[in-house]
């Protein structure tokens, strides 16, 4: 069994004029212990409110399908107020921007104590203390515990979410874009950061990025996403020199080399609107190599390989792509 | 040190605005043409060794900048002259008379910081939901009613019920004991109290409920949702503590409208207060208290907003320069 | 890091407002329209009472502290003056004190917000010190000394109204000039060699123009409040009727003892309407130039679950 399984998730959202938008369509993948996978898409994809769904923080206009098992236990099956229990104690979340993610008006030693007073973890002082030695793991000063964010750099302040995120010992971290809005320097030590604390604590690890490098700095494994649904998943490397779906191949073929600057998206044409039922495949319309079939029939998530799959109607096909 | 900075620097800017009223009050009272009326020496039935007193006092025979020397010079000795009216020294009125504005004031107001802070709290947690329109109508409408009209109304519902006017009773025969005579107080402070609650409080909700309203929209309330908090903590330790900010701002630039509001309430209540005093000292042309009132109301404002000051400064840890 | 889309509204009003600004606050947001009505109907009203007012709003028509009846919808008040036809044409000289104090304050503020965002340096400092003095002293206190002084007149009143009433509109104008005059084509028009004043003719004040019409709209409710907190403390002229004046009247004249309440209630809620609709008109556009965006992480309302409809993976 393994530690994280996603079985076809949906998430619906509701329009303000009525209609919804199916932001997820049917995503399903599995982790283990350890493992770091990276989510990989352009933006709107559905990448990043994969994950919030994984924590249940959706707001009410959306809907949801699908299972979310960690451990084997069902997380999102009880709604808002059973995915309560699992939040921080087996999954954690580093957001975008910890200069918002953090509360300005709490000190930072208290914003990660926090939530293991209200998890039963730990109380009082020994909060504190433990607050304390999870800033050090990241490379801050213990002593730090009693600034203010603002009191950090953009670096620093990501690291304490980073220790934040790991305050009730979760199984299992997701990272929303945790190095965007850092330069260059400052993002290759949160990855090596990343990296670390994974293989020390036995962390599982699900990065988001529209950064194809950071993915391969990183990951063993990676999902690549597309209007709302996984296009291809399997070993980065072979996604980046053996890929089985054109959008994978167009996307990872387009990256320089794999420790250059973020690369400029040159697919032409745009995603497809996600509020209306889509026939066929969702890429069809900007596919370099697309069959007639595509047009109309909905390609499934086929095997391609050991640990590799892909969603391409090519795959059927004798001949390699 | 950046932080006392900004305390100094506020107070600073305290001291000045208060040096501004002095002088403009100087400027309107005996610069200004039409000012021979609200000569300080000319106390009706006053004997002319006390108007060659009070002349010799403020320097009226001299000219104005020697005037102003003498004027600021009285004011650190806490002289304003002698009441046309009571023909007692206006200081000592006016702080008997402030002696007693000041708890109703103060209860007045604080009663509608905790309804107005509430109501924008509740109002802004079920946005959208009919007790919330209800709420922010109702805080409206208080806030569009004039003062003295809320006050009219309070006493034509409860004129039987509760005390009609005045600060105490005044018809005893025999002094009450002290716990008694409190009490009677407190049952004449009711209605007035209340009035200044029901017209000060519209615009803390709509602030508070708005403020809250953008707090809920900031990342680290996602945070908190995320490390599986509860709805109250959620709202109180997170949004709360970050929307009351602008609530402290509000609050400073309300002094000023509060003050007003008191007089009003003063007036009509006969509250034996520094307002019915200024608008007593209206109806008997007694210029000195005027000046006096005009000078203590002012005073007291700035140093009130002053203190909000010192408040916001305590609340925001970003506050530097 | 949102969830959802952004509020469509709040995407449109994004842009610079211009012209028709204002007729997409009407068609979009209901408030406004309320509020525009209410201020339009009172106007309206002004104009005409002298037509429809049932009665004489100066001579006595009825007995003293007549109940309301069948001929006078809102009896009468100390004088035996028709109540209804008293507010009615009380309305216009409240209005007219409004929007002329308002006047008054738009042109001194909005004059000092532009000058002292758009030239800046030590003018800039030494209008905003004095903008800053004048926002701390108390407004009505403020007034009433310098109504008493200077004597009771409705002139003496709307000035001393607009002289104290400019501060806030000096602030927002101000903030707006410094955010337009570091925009790309006043840079490029100055380099042109066009003069300031007609940079701020025409460039500056039709962007400010909006805020400064929702600005003008809370004034007036200001204004209008004001007015009758003055009347009331006896520092307008008595023989006048406005809305502050019938007030006063009915406090002065034991209207409460009498148990004369109609002399008391309507005009208070002629009062409160009017300066209520002011607030939703101009608190719309102002909402409207400051789009908030929708997004809220928290909700009393949960998200849904949906059954999964048998679908299995139909992988290998």
């Amino acid at each position: 069994m393994s530690l994280l399984e996603v079985n076809d998730l949906h998430v619906w959202f509701d329009l303000p004029g009525g209609g919804q938008v199916h932001a997820v369509n049917g995503v399903s993948f599995t982790l283990d212990a350890g493992q770091r996978l990276g989510l990989v898409g352009e933006s709107g994809c559905g990448k990043t409110t994969t994950i919030l769904a994984m924590m249940g923080l959706l707001p009410p206009t959306a809907s949801v399908a699908g299972e979310v098992l960690i451990d084997g236990q069902s997380v999102l099956a009880g709604g808002e107020d059973t995915v309560r229990r699992y939040r921080w104690r087996d999954v954690a979340m580093v957001f975008q921007s910890a200069m918002n993610a953090l509360n300005p008006v709490k000190r930072v030693g208290w914003q990660i104590a926090e939530p293991m007073a209200y998890h039963g973890i730990a109380k009082g002082t020994e909060a504190r203390k433990r607050a304390g030695e999870l800033l050090e793991m990241v490379g801050i000063p213990a002593a730090a515990s009693e600034r203010y964010p603002h009191e950090f750099s953009g670096g620093m302040r990501q690291r304490a979410a980073i220790a934040m995120a790991l305050a009730c010992r979760p199984k299992i971290l997701l990272a929303d874009e945790p190095t965007t809005a850092l330069d260059v320097m400052v993002q290759a030590q949160i990855l090596e950061l990343l990296t670390g604390l994974c293989d020390e604590l036995g962390l599982a690890l699900i990065l988001v990025t529209h950064d194809l490098p950071v993915v391969a700095h990183i990951c063993e494994r990676a999902a690549v996403m597309y209007a709302g649904e996984i296009a291809e998943i399997g070993p980065v490397a072979e996604l980046y020199h053996a890929s089985r779906h054109p959008y994978t191949r167009l996307l990872f073929s387009a990256t320089p080399d794999l420790y250059g600057e973020e690369r400029v998206m040159s697919i032409p044409g745009a995603p497809p609107r996600l509020d209306r039922q889509i026939e066929g495949c969702p890429f069809r319309p900007r596919c370099d190599v697309w069959l007639n079939r595509c047009d109309g029939e909905h390609p499934a998530m086929r095997t391609v390989g050991p640990d590799h799959e892909a969603a391409c109607h090519r795959n059927e096909a004798v001949s390699v792509l | 040190m950046h932080r006392a900075d900004y305390v100094i620097k506020r107070g600073f800017f305290a001291l000045v605005t208060i040096f501004v009223a002095i002088t403009i009050n100087f400027f309107l009272f005996r610069v200004l043409p039409g000012s021979a009326v609200t000569d300080l020496s000319r106390v009706p039935h006053a004997t002319p060794a006390l108007r060659h007193a009070l002349t010799v006092e403020f320097g009226l025979d001299k000219p104005k900048w020697e005037q102003y020397i003498l004027y600021l010079r009285n004011l650190l000795h806490g002289n304003m002259g002698i009441s046309f009216a009571y023909q007692q020294p206006v200081s000592h009125l006016l702080i008997a008379d402030l002696k007693n504005t000041i708890p109703m004031v103060t209860v007045g107001t604080f009663a509608s910081i905790v309804v107005g802070v509430v109501s924008g709290v509740l109002s802004a947690r079920r946005r959208g939901s009919v007790p919330d329109h209800i709420s922010t109508n109702i805080a409206i409408f208080a806030y569009a009613f004039p003062t003295q009209w809320l006050g009219l109304m309070l006493l034509i519902l409860f004129a039987g019920i509760l005390p009609a006017g005045g600060m105490e009773n005044q018809f005893l025969l025999t002094p009450e004991p002290f716990l008694q005579h409190l009490g009677d107080i407190a049952t004449h402070m009711i209605l007035p109290a209340a009035t200044l609650m029901l017209t000060a409080y519209g615009s803390f909700t709509l602030v508070v409920r708005s403020s809250m309203l953008e707090t809920m929209g900031e990342d680290y309330v996602l945070t908190a949702r995320a490390k599986g908090l509860s709805d109250r903590r959620i709202v109180w330790q997170h949004a709360v503590r970050n929307a009351l900010l602008p609530m402290v701002t509000l609050i400073a630039l309300s002094l000023g409208y509060i003050v007003g509001g008191a007089l009003l309430i003063e007036v009509i209540f006969s509250w034996p207060g520094i307002g019915l005093g200024m608008y007593t000292a209206i109806g008997q042309r007694d210029y000195p208290m005027l000046q006096g009132g005009f000078l203590i109301l002012t005073i007291s404002v700035i140093l009130l907003n002053f203190a909000a000051d010192l408040v916001y400064f305590r609340l925001d840890p970003r506050i530097t320069e | 890091m949102s969830l959802q889309a952004a509020d469509p509204q709040a995407a449109e009003a994004g842009a610079s407002p211009r012209g028709g600004f204002l007729l997409d606050v009407l068609r979009q947001r209901k408030a406004a329209v309320i509020g525009l009505s209410i201020i339009g109907f009172f106007i309206v009203l002004s104009i005409i009472a002298p037509y429809v007012s049932p009665y004489s709003a100066t001579a006595q028509t009825c007995a003293v502290y007549a109940p309301p009846s069948i001929r006078h919808w809102l009896g009468c008040d100390d004088g035996g003056i028709d109540m209804l036809s008293e507010i009615m044409q009380g309305g216009r000289i409240s209005l007219l004190v409004g929007f002329a104090a308002t006047l008054v304050a738009m042109i001194i503020g909005g004059g000092v917000g532009i000058l002292s965002g758009y030239f800046g340096g030590w003018l800039d400092i030494l209008l905003m010190r004095i903008t800053d003095y004048l926002l701390v002293i108390p407004d009505l206190v403020f007034m009433l000394v310098i109504a008493d002084v200077w004597g009771a007149s409705l002139f003496h009143v709307i000035m001393v109204i607009g002289i104290l009433e400019w501060t806030t509109t000096a602030r927002i104008i101000r903030a707006q000039v410094l955010s337009l005059r570091e925009r790309v084509y006043i840079k490029r028009t100055k380099s042109l060699g066009a003069s300031d004043a007609r940079i701020i003719a025409r460039h500056i004040l039709p962007q400010v123009g909006p805020l400064l019409i929702a600005n003008t709209v809370l004034t007036v409710a200001i204004a209008i409040y004001l007015e009758t907190a003055l009347a009331f403390l006896g520092l307008e002229d008595p023989s006048v009727t406005t809305w502050g004046t019938i007030l006063e009247h009915a406090f002065d004249r034991t209207a409460i003892s009498s148990g004369a309440w109609w002399a008391i209630v309507p005009d208070g809620f002629v009062i409160a309407l009017v300066i209520v609709g002011c607030f939703l008109f101009g608190q719309a556009i102002e909402d409207a130039l400051n789009p908030r965006l929708k997004v809220s992480h928290f909700s009393m309302r949960r998200w849904r679950l949906r059954p999964l409809v048998g679908r299995g993976p139909d992988a290998i």
